[in-house]
Formats: structure tokens, C-alpha cells, sequence
């Protein structure tokens, strides 16, 4: 396995439009690396960078020691799976599986060892001799899985895997990704849209919008503290609520007078927005202390929580999880408080974190 | 990747590539210009003079261009209309006719094969696509003795006739395509707004239709105007004949004029290069009956 | 609607009733409707003349006769089919289509691939190679037969410029089936490479994405990707070609009118000779319909082997 180090990846095209902006990565050995961002953000095509498959204009992208910008894709020693699985369609799954191997010109006896071991590592024995047009979404997915583990590279490109799965096989595969990768010790570089891929594969996360890496952390770093207002907004699910703030001697209000906590070293400055996760929030009755007025709007009732939806004195459809012993009535009168610790502060303008 | 970018950054490339893509495009020029050659000679033997349509060896450049060919496709030697001329003439009534008909006949069918189930729907459309592949000698005899009953033979309405009988099988079978194409949401949601069946096929799927009739109609023109075999077998007289079997009367004599045969076979070729160059984009379709689409 | 003390009668304020809509043709009379024309025509132009040519074929029918038909029994068919001269026919028309289609194929599918490797210019080179096609054979016929004239054809005259002799293309037997053959296939090639593009431009492009990481070389992503996905659609461009030119009759008519002699008279070309020139009608009915029935097995056997490799 090798860490993959990205420098200054830049890629334009000649109509002008800029799809990857002067990235900097840094994914280590062994590492199950998230690329997290809309469609559009340059995810897609930053991997397809790595693997070869389009040329940045400038930058270097190294693989392990290799420099590998002038190297076709075939030589760089990575395996990619597809989004839509990219099975050749007339080989059984077995044949699948031995393309590359066999291309490579390894030995037939060698090449059944490993497709054999890749086929037990993700359970596809009795599909082995079917076409991919005989076999669903998911296992066309594992037998892609297992195409790339054959091969034994340095490292795995993954882009976008699971999208084309329905949610029981897209959770399904999660697992075993994970799985694997932990045995494996596999450094892996995956590319999605879903935040809640990338939250439980991820060991480090890197959000992307528009080209530029916005955030790189932890899964719970990029929770806890996101580092942009578009990352606020991007990761969680229900999303943040995103609070106009001001400071009024020394201590933090939100609009109709929500009390939040101070965070240490906050700026004194006009226009700020506080992230305040729904879990942070609780509705209480109204009139509570260092609570804001607000009407029940909806309550959608998830069996092991609710959320609900307040329009408050100020701001509207704030969002609100609470156990599910709660029980508030739709167009009840309520109050809004927050609980927990202090919420990340972000500048109006510049929709970065401050605080 | 729902979306793809207009021009892809090149892949990283081995200049053993940069030899082969020469090569490449080496050798596609040289089969269009194969391709293209003798047509462009063609129009070069219908702007020369007569000396210069038989000089031995042949003039590829250097001759001085003269539009008495085309004179001659138009202009009969007694100064009026050329028999050609009326051929020409009489090629656009029958080709023109037996596509409007076929186009009548063939929308509103295959409109109603691709809404309703019908009893023995595939074996009706197979027959209807086995009568394309008959060969025309085996209905030739049968017709001609036809049409001598009819009194049909060397007449327009005859080859008008014959012409649509076979240009309804492909206009079906394309159109269905098309109309497959439309979703019959848009009609059950007219009828549920009130219209009938009826209606619905008239105000909404028949407009959303006009590009795919336009396509069929134009293979079907072409078609009807290069058709051969029913021309030259079931008229005969100056008035009657279409332009194929004039033009192939050229070549019967003694000695041919080949400056006019190359000009009455360009004048004959621009209208289908035109209306073809215009449905480029339903050819594959086209030709292949609505089989392969692209 | 208001019910007050002062109106105790109901005012009636709903839109007014629709109008009539139903229709006098129900779906089925509709679907009836729009069908019969289409199939009545076809009945009468395709289907009749077909059964009528059937019975004739049974009869010794002349159509310039005046002997009404006398009923023979297969003795018509017999003797088409142990003719010397139907079976010259049916082997210059093999040699005709298996030539002709074979090298089409080819051609059209090379340039095609030729094609779909570039990027730029695509539709300009589609839209030119096929011009050939949209031509009539008519025309085409006498084009070839002014290039390939002995004397003063331009084709004898690029050959004398390399050095040469000139070739008597169409008055030769050897060389006119070679003409024949050179000429369909200029003309019917763009077909084949129209169809073998669609089928190239609709391979997915992920495909040959992951065959470059799996470092296949271009040959095995030819056979492996490229063929395999291609191949049905030619077959089925194939079956097209063959059976147009097993019915071709234009062209050798104005190409060679047969000739010299017999030599590339095909039995497309023959039957028609034997209707219209010799006027046997009843023979010739026969042997069109025996054309029909062998296109139609051949046909049948064909569709058949493609279904097999389909379920392969």
C-alpha cells in the first residue's frame, strides 16, 4: 500500500471553467480517504486525475514515491470500481474477474489463487459463473469490488459506488467496504455525494464545492466544528440550523432572544451566523428562560426520535430532535432553547468559521 | 457522472499513439476521398465541354466549364421542354403523392400499433415488415397484369399506387419508433381533461410527431425517387415516365452523350443529397426500417 | 350556492354541464379505423399480387398469349429447378452477394471504427461518406459505367498513369463481376459503417475507462469490449445487405445489363428476363416465388443462429 500526496492540482478546460482549483491532498498509507461534495464540485474529477484517466493542467500528484503525471492509467498501479460498475459485459464473472490478471500476463494457475481468494473475500461463489446481466445491482457492484482487489494495487479509487444501489444494498455494501479496508489495510480514495457515506466510512473527510477543498477532518471534526457555512449546511442530516447571531454584552443571543453559550475568542463583530446542530436544541413551553417563541410547524415521528420544525420569532423552520417521550402538538405554542456546549460562529460575509 | 464535460483534458499518452493517430487519419482520408471521387467527377464531366468529356487520357484539371449539359436536361433540342424535363416532372408528382399517401395511411396505423394491444399485434407487424423484403420481380408480373386489367399500366396513378403500397411497411414501422418515443401520459391526461382518444392523438401527439413524420416522409421521398424496377416495367411512354428510366434510356444508342447523362444524373442526385443532408441525423433509423436507433 | 330566509329557493351557481364528449368510435373502432386503409392497401398491392403470382405459377400462362392458362402442376418448378441456366444464375448471384457483402462489411465496419476514434469532425465525415448511398442506383450504375469505359473511363486512365495497361472492366467476363462487385460496394459500404458506428458510439465509455486501468492492451479491448458489443448489430446490418442484394436488379442492369454474355446476369436479373422478354409467365411466377421462399429460409435460418448467440 503507499500514501497518495496531491500538490496544487489544478485542472481548467479549454472553455474556460475551472473544475479543480490549485487542490492540495494528502491521503496516508492505509487510509480510508472521503472526497464529500454536490455533483459538480471537481470530486469526480480530481480522482479521475489520480487515476490517470484526464490529464490536470498543472500540479503533481504523486502515488507512494512514483510522480505518475506523465504515466498512463495501466501503470500507476491503482484499481478503480465504478459508479456503474464498468463489468465487461460477455465475460462471466469469473472471466471478469481474470481480466486483469490475465492481461498482465500472469500465470493461469496464479490467476485462479486469486480470483478464488477475492471471490471468498466478498462472497461470491455462487455467482461466479454468471454474465453481469444476470446478476443485480449490488452483486454487480461486489463482483467490480472484487475486479479491483485482484489485482492487488497500491491503492483503491472509488467512485461513487454505492449510488446506483437501492438503500438496503447500498447499507449492505457499506459494511463490507469497510470491512474490508480495515483487513485489507487498503488506502482508499472514495468520491461521494452522500454525507452519510462518507461520515461512516470515512477516517478523514475532505468536502469540496466548486472546485476547492472547503474542509479536511475527521468525521467528527467536520461535524462538530464544519469549517464553512457550506459545510454547515452540507453535513447532517437533518442539516444544521444556520442562526443569525449578534453579541450583546458579552454573551451570544440569537433572533426573539435565544441564549447561546459564548465560544471562546469570539470577535466582537456585527454580522455573525451560529451553526446550531438540532440535537442541541430542545422545545420546551413557552416563556421558558433564554428561550425563543416559536409554533409547531410539523413533527415527523421516527420511532427512535423526533424532529420538529418550529418557526421561531425570527427564523423560520428551525429543526429541533428530541427523544421520542416528547410530545408537542402541530401548531402548538412552544419554546425553543439550546442545551449543550457552544455553537461554531461563522462571519456573514466571508461564511467562515471565527469562533 | 450525471454531467460531462463539453472537451475531456487528454489522458496521459505514449507517443506510440501520435505515429497511429497519423495513420489513422491517413487512411480515412483516402477511403472519403475514394468515397467522394466519383461523384465529384460526375460534376466535373457535367461543366465540361464534349472534347474534354472523351479525351484519352482523361482531364482531371484544366478544361473550360460549359453549362450546355444542363442546357440540354432542360431545354429539348426543338427549343421547348426536353423530354427529360417532363421525367424529372413526372418523378416529383409520383414521388410527392405516393409520400403525402403513404404518410396518411402509415402515421395514424402505427399511432394506433404503439397505443393499443391488438390481437396478433407482432404477427400483423412482422407481415406488414416481410412485404419490404418481397422481391419486387415476384409482384411486378402479378401487378402488371393488374394494372392491364385496371387499365393502370403507364399511368402516374399506377406508380403512385405501387410506390405507397411500398412505402406504408417502412413509414409504419418508423413511425412506430417515434410514436413509442411520446408518452401516453400526454394523452390520458387530455382525456381526463375531456377530449377523446381521438382528440388527444390530434392536439398533442400528432404535433409532438411532426419531426419523426418529417424524417419518414423524407425516406420515403427518396425512396419513391430513385425506384427503378415498377418505373421501367410499368410505363413506357415519354409522358408517363418518371426519371430513372429516362435516364437510363440515355445509355441505349449508339453513342453516348456522357457530358448530358453526368448532368441529368447530378440534377437527378441534388434533391436526395439535400433532403437527406437534412434527416442526417434519423439516417441509421432510416435505413435500417427503425431497427437500430441511435 | 346561498340559503338564506330571503331566497328559499337555491341559487344555482355550478359551472354548466359539460358538453358531450362521447365519442361515436370507441378505442376499438378507432384502432380499426386508422388500421384498415394501411392493411386494405397492403393487402391488395402485396398480398394479392403475391397469392395471384402463386397460382400463376402452376399454370403455363403466357402474358402475351392469347391461350388462356392451362393448369401444369409443379412442371414449372421442376424445370426451374433443374435448369443449367437457373443453376448458373444462383451461382453468379452467390458469388455476387458473398462477395459484395463480405467485403462491405469490412470496409464499413473499419472505417467506421476509423471514425470513432476521432473526436472532432464526426458528423462532417459521417455525412460524407454517406452520399454514395442516397444515390439511386440508377445513377450510380452509369456513373461507374462512364469511369470504367474501356476507353475513355478516367479509372483506365489513372492506371495508364502508373503504367498500366488499360482494363476492359465491363466488357470482360472476369473482370465484370469484379465491377459489379467493386460497385455495390462502393455504394452500400456507407450502410454497414452507419450501422457498425451506432453500435461503436454506444459502447460505454467506463468500459474501455477500466480496461486501461486493468492495462488491457487495444487488442484485447477490441476483442473483449469493442467486438463483442458491436457484433449483434452487424449481423443484423448483414442480413440487410444480403437480402437487397440478393433482390438487386437496377444496378446490373445498367451496369453490365447482364453481360458480357450471361456472365454477371444474377437470378434477380434473370427472372426478370424471363418475365418481360420471353413473356413465360407462369415460369417466371415460379421463379420468383421460389426466390421468395429461399430468401424467407435463409432469412428464418439466420434470425434463428442470432437468437442462439444472443442467449449465449
Amino acid at each position: 500500500m503507499a500514501g497518495i500526496e496531491i500538490t496544487s492540482l489544478h485542472m481548467r478546460y479549454p472553455d474556460g471553467t475551472v473544475a479543480v482549483d490549485e487542490v492540495d491532498l494528502s491521503v496516508g498509507d492505509g487510509e480510508l480517504f472521503v472526497m464529500l461534495g454536490p455533483s459538480g464540485c471537481g470530486k469526480t474529477t480530481t480522482l479521475r486525475a489520480v487515476a490517470g484517466l484526464e490529464r490536470q493542467t498543472s500540479g503533481t500528484i504523486h502515488i507512494g514515491d512514483t510522480l505518475v503525471d506523465d504515466l498512463p492509467p495501466g501503470e500507476r498501479d491503482i484499481a478503480m470500481v465504478f459508479q456503474f460498475y464498468a463489468l465487461y459485459p460477455h465475460l462471466k464473472a469469473r472471466d471478469n474477474l481474470a481480466f486483469p490478471l490475465r492481461a498482465e500476463g500472469l500465470p493461469e494457475p496464479e490467476v485462479r489463487r486469486r480470483v478464488d481468494e477475492a471471490a471468498r473475500m466478498l462472497q461470491l461463489g455462487p455467482l461466479m459463473d454468471r454474465r453481469p446481466q444476470r446478476l443485480s445491482g449490488g452483486e454487480q457492484q461486489r463482483v467490480a469490488l472484487a475486479r479491483a482487489l485482484v489485482r492487488r494495487p497500491r491503492a483503491f479509487l472509488m467512485d461513487e459506488p454505492l449510488t446506483n444501489l437501492d438503500a438496503e444494498q447500498r447499507a449492505d455494501m457499506r459494511s463490507q467496504i469497510k470491512h474490508l479496508q480495515g483487513e485489507l489495510g487498503a488506502t482508499m480514495v472514495y468520491v461521494t455525494h452522500d454525507q452519510v457515506e462518507a461520515m461512516s466510512l470515512g477516517h478523514r473527510i475532505a468536502v469540496l464545492n466548486q472546485g476547492r477543498v472547503e474542509q479536511i477532518g475527521t468525521p467528527m471534526e467536520v461535524y462538530d466544528r464544519p469549517a464553512s457555512l457550506f459545510c454547515a449546511a452540507f453535513i447532517g442530516s437533518p442539516p444544521m440550523n444556520l442562526l443569525d447571531v449578534e453579541v450583546a454584552d458579552g454573551s451570544l443571543r440569537g433572533q426573539g432572544g435565544l441564549a447561546l453559550p459564548v465560544p471562546p475568542g469570539l470577535p466582537d463583530r456585527r454580522a455573525l451566523v451560529a451553526g446550531v446542530r438540532p440535537e442541541a436544541l430542545e422545545v420546551t413551553a413557552p416563556g421558558a428562560d433564554g428561550a425563543v417563541r416559536g409554533r409547531v410547524v410539523s413533527a415527523e415521528v421516527l420511532g427512535d426520535e423526533i424532529i420538529y420544525v418550529v418557526d421561531c420569532d425570527g427564523q423560520r423552520d428551525v429543526r429541533v430532535r428530541m427523544a421520542p417521550t416528547a410530545r408537542f402538538a402541530v401548531e402548538a405554542p412552544v419554546g425553543v432553547r439550546h442545551v449543550g456546549g457552544p455553537p461554531p460562529v461563522y462571519d456573514r460575509d466571508s461564511e467562515r468559521l471565527v469562533a | 457522472m450525471a454531467r460531462s464535460l463539453v472537451v475531456r483534458a487528454r489522458p496521459a499518452r505514449s507517443s506510440g499513439g501520435r505515429v497511429r493517430r497519423l495513420v489513422e487519419v491517413v487512411l480515412l482520408a483516402v477511403l472519403a476521398a475514394a468515397m467522394l471521387f466519383p461523384v465529384l467527377w460526375m460534376l466535373e464531366t457535367s461543366v465540361k465541354e464534349n472534347r474534354d468529356v472523351y479525351a484519352v487520357p482523361a482531364k482531371l484539371v484544366g478544361f473550360d466549364i460549359t453549362l450546355d449539359h444542363y442546357r440540354d436536361v432542360f431545354v429539348g433540342p426543338a427549343g421547348g421542354a426536353s423530354d427529360l424535363s417532363v421525367a424529372l416532372l413526372n418523378s416529383v408528382v409520383v414521388a410527392g403523392a405516393s409520400t403525402v399517401l403513404a404518410t396518411v395511411l402509415g402515421v395514424p396505423a402505427a399511432w394506433a400499433y404503439s397505443r393499443f394491444t391488438l390481437r396478433a399485434k407482432k404477427d400483423q407487424l412482422f407481415f406488414i415488415l416481410s412485404t419490404r423484403f418481397m422481391p419486387p420481380v415476384v409482384v411486378v408480373i402479378p401487378i402488371f397484369l393488374m394494372y392491364r386489367q385496371l387499365g393502370l399500366i403507364d399511368t402516374q396513378l399506377g406508380l403512385i399506387l405501387i410506390y405507397t403500397a411500398f412505402n406504408v411497411p417502412f413509414t409504419i414501422w418508423m413511425m412506430k419508433g417515434f410514436v413509442d418515443q411520446v408518452p401516453s401520459e400526454y394523452e390520458d391526461a387530455a382525456m381526463l381533461d375531456g377530449h377523446t382518444r381521438f382528440q388527444a392523438f390530434r392536439r398533442i401527439t400528432l404535433p409532438l410527431l411532426l419531426p419523426g413524420i418529417a424524417a419518414t416522409a423524407v425516406f420515403a421521398l427518396i425512396f419513391s425517387w430513385n425506384e427503378f424496377v415498377y418505373a421501367i416495367f410499368l410505363t413506357s411512354s415519354q409522358e408517363v415516365r418518371t426519371a430513372p428510366p429516362a435516364i437510363a434510356g440515355l445509355i441505349g444508342g449508339t453513342t453516348v452523350d456522357w457530358g448530358l447523362v453526368a448532368a441529368s444524373a447530378c440534377v437527378f442526385a441534388l434533391p436526395v443529397l439535400v433532403f437527406a443532408y437534412l434527416v442526417r441525423k434519423h439516417l441509421v433509423a432510416g435505413v435500417t426500417l427503425g431497427a437500430v436507433r441511435r | 350556492m346561498v340559503l338564506t330566509n330571503e331566497h328559499p329557493v337555491q341559487e344555482v351557481t355550478s359551472t354548466p354541464p359539460a358538453p358531450v364528449r362521447t365519442s361515436r368510435l370507441g378505442d376499438r373502432g378507432l384502432a380499426a379505423v386508422f388500421i384498415s386503409p394501411a392493411m386494405l392497401l397492403l393487402l391488395a398491392m402485396s398480398v394479392f399480387p403475391l397469392l395471384w403470382a402463386l397460382s400463376l405459377s402452376f399454370t403455363n400462362y403466357s402474358a402475351t398469349g392469347s391461350a388462356p392458362a392451362e393448369f401444369v402442376g409443379f412442371a414449372n418448378y421442376a424445370e426451374i429447378l433443374t435448369s443449367e441456366a437457373v443453376r448458373r444464375r444462383a451461382l453468379t448471384t452467390l458469388v455476387y452477394v458473398v462477395g459484395a457483402v463480405t467485403l462491405q462489411t469490412v470496409l464499413g465496419f473499419g472505417i467506421a471504427y476509423l471514425i470513432s476514434r476521432r473526436t472532432r469532425g464526426r458528423g462532417l465525415l459521417t455525412t460524407l461518406f454517406l452520399v454514395p448511398m442516397m444515390l439511386s442506383p440508377v445513377v450510380v450504375g452509369l456513373f461507374w459505367r462512364f469511369m470504367l469505359d474501356a476507353q475513355f473511363g478516367v479509372v483506365n486512365s489513372m492506371l495508364g498513369s502508373l503504367g498500366i495497361e488499360p482494363v476492359e472492366w465491363l466488357t470482360r467476363q472476369e473482370t465484370a463481376m469484379v465491377s459489379l462487385i467493386v460497385v455495390d460496394t462502393w455504394q452500400w459500404t456507407p450502410f454497414i459503417m452507419l450501422i457498425a458506428l451506432a453500435g461503436l458510439t454506444a459502447v460505454p465509455r467506463y468500459l474501455y475507462e477500466a480496461a486501461s486501468i486493468d492495462r488491457a492492451s487495444e487488442w484485447f479491448r477490441f476483442r473483449n469490449i469493442t467486438l463483442p458489443l458491436v457484433w449483434p448489430l452487424l449481423l443484423i446490418a448483414v442480413m440487410f445487405r444480403a437480402i437487397e442484394a440478393f433482390r438487386l436488379f437496377d444496378l446490373v442492369y445498367i451496369l453490365t445489363n447482364g453481360g458480357p454474355g450471361v456472365s454477371t446476369e444474377t437470378l434477380s436479373f434473370h427472372v426478370n428476363k424471363v418475365a418481360f422478354l420471353g413473356f413465360n409467365t407462369g415460369t417466371a411466377s415460379a421463379y420468383g416465388i421460389l426466390m421468395v421462399v429461399v430468401v424467407i429460409v435463409l432469412a428464418q435460418i439466420y434470425l434463428r443462429y442470432l437468437n442462439k448467440l444472443k442467449e449465449d
